[in-house]
């Protein structure tokens, strides 16, 4: 019976769509295992996709079978329905094919235009940096206290003179550890669903609530691989949760330009502060019962959705 | 053999310090410690160009200048990276966000307080 499972698909598009990115993104413990919860918000924004149009087609293509790909295969060759078509059929159809174009063209157009700056951001890069201390990274003559990477193929770590001045030894070591660690695990492709998603839906508040949590999840992690980096290396003896947490405070406290536009400002504030207070007083590390039970949970949430479009309906 | 990345900003170097528009051979002369045929410096300011960043006259011989300072390049640059958009955001991955005056001296008090 398709229509059970159209229904049983729109309860978990509308679970997905608040009450669960909502909690998620109240919830305290991923400041605990960031890894984990990104993992998490990664599965719920591909369920939410695929409950959502699922939802749509299912209940689009009821008439054609009694199962999805059953129906869809009927319809694609032209059979005639089962039962009679109505207007809703029609309306839900093309609402799948909109939102699913809609999802899929935003993703690459946010891919095409994020590539098309980080080139032309690594072009002007590449005229005015000098080479810095570390190989891998590059020196920007400019007063603003500033460090960032450009993901890529060839990717590039730029800090500020700026930077460099208003730091000590261990905590460049500390900022450049952090950036390397947002390069190596790619974190910039974790980023992009999200600001697809937002795009295409501004008017879902979990849309943005994702977006932002997903965010600072990223910072975590990379601070959290950067401290594993630091205790390995030298760092005479400092300590590299306090020395990162002075680096990130003395970066955010002077914006040193007159160019960074104010109203603007305070909407990282928050975010910064957490940051800070994680790296000075950790959280204790998630049991590894309740990680396996997290990720578990995330992976069901996936197979939820796709077992409901894919096997024969209940 | 410099690389073409190397040879670009050795051009723009010398544009950017000279006080007017440039030669391709005065360019090449300029360069004459990395021994590059007049050639290689025209394939330079040819990919210079196409990306915006030099621009020639029609006298002859032809010459070429920086469209814009290097403080000016540096700006732009800057005001991309600085900028909070999401979109912004989201092409470079910044080490920490600028934040206020009153959450600056509330992160110094943290930070103070933990010590």
């Amino acid at each position: 019976m398709l229509p059970v499972t159209a229904a049983a698909l729109a309860v978990l598009a509308t679970l997905l769509a608040w009450p669960v990115p909502a909690l998620l993104g109240r919830a305290r413990w991923p400041g605990r295992d960031p890894l984990v919860a990104l993992v998490c918000w990664q599965a719920i924004g591909l369920a939410g996709g695929l409950s959502i149009i699922g939802a749509l087609l299912v209940h689009g293509l009821a008439p054609w079978g009694h199962s999805l790909p059953e129906a869809w295969w009927s319809w694609v060759r032209g059979e005639p329905a089962g039962s009679p078509v109505r207007g809703d059929h029609w309306v839900t159809m093309t609402l799948a094919a909109v939102l699913a174009l809609q999802l899929v063209g935003v993703l690459v157009l946010s891919w095409v235009r994020t590539a098309r700056a980080r080139h032309r951001h690594r072009a002007l890069l590449e005229l005015v940096v000098e080479p810095g201390a570390a190989p891998d990274t590059r020196l920007l003559e400019h007063p603003a206290p500033v460090a960032f990477c450009i993901p890529g193929a060839r990717p590039l770590l730029v800090l500020s003179s700026g930077m460099v001045a208003e730091l000590d030894e261990a905590e460049l070591a500390a900022v450049v550890a952090h950036e390397r660690a947002h390069l190596r695990e790619h974190h910039h492709l974790l980023l992009l669903p999200f600001v697809a998603w937002e795009a295409a839906l501004p008017v879902l508040p979990a849309a943005g609530r994702a977006h932002g949590a997903v965010r600072e999840l990223v910072e975590m992690r990379a601070d959290d691989v950067a401290l594993r980096a630091l205790a390995e290396g030298d760092l005479d003896g400092a300590d590299p949760r306090r020395t990162l947490a002075q680096a990130v405070v003395a970066a955010a406290g002077r914006p040193g330009a007159a160019e960074v536009p104010g109203g603007a400002l305070a909407v990282t504030g928050g975010g910064v502060r957490a940051r800070v207070v994680r790296l000075l007083e950790p959280p204790a590390p998630l049991p590894p019962a309740a990680r396996a039970g997290a990720l578990l949970g995330a992976v069901l949430l996936l197979l939820l959705p796709t077992a409901l479009l894919l096997l024969p309906a209940l | 053999m410099a690389s073409l990345g190397e040879l670009e900003r050795a051009v723009m170097d010398q544009l950017w310090s000279a006080d007017g528009p440039v030669a391709a051979t005065a360019l090449r002369d300029g360069l004459a410690d990395r021994g590059v045929a007049l050639t290689t410096v025209h394939t330079v300011l040819t990919r210079l160009e196409q990306k915006g960043f030099v621009v020639h006259d029609d006298a002859r011989p032809r010459r070429f200048s920086a469209r814009a300072s290097r403080e000016d390049h540096a700006a732009e640059l800057m005001h991309e990276v600085l900028g909070q958009a999401a979109d912004r955001q989201a092409v470079l991955a910044r080490f920490v966000g600028s934040v206020n005056d009153d959450e600056a001296r509330l992160l110094r008090e943290l930070l103070a307080g933990g010590r």
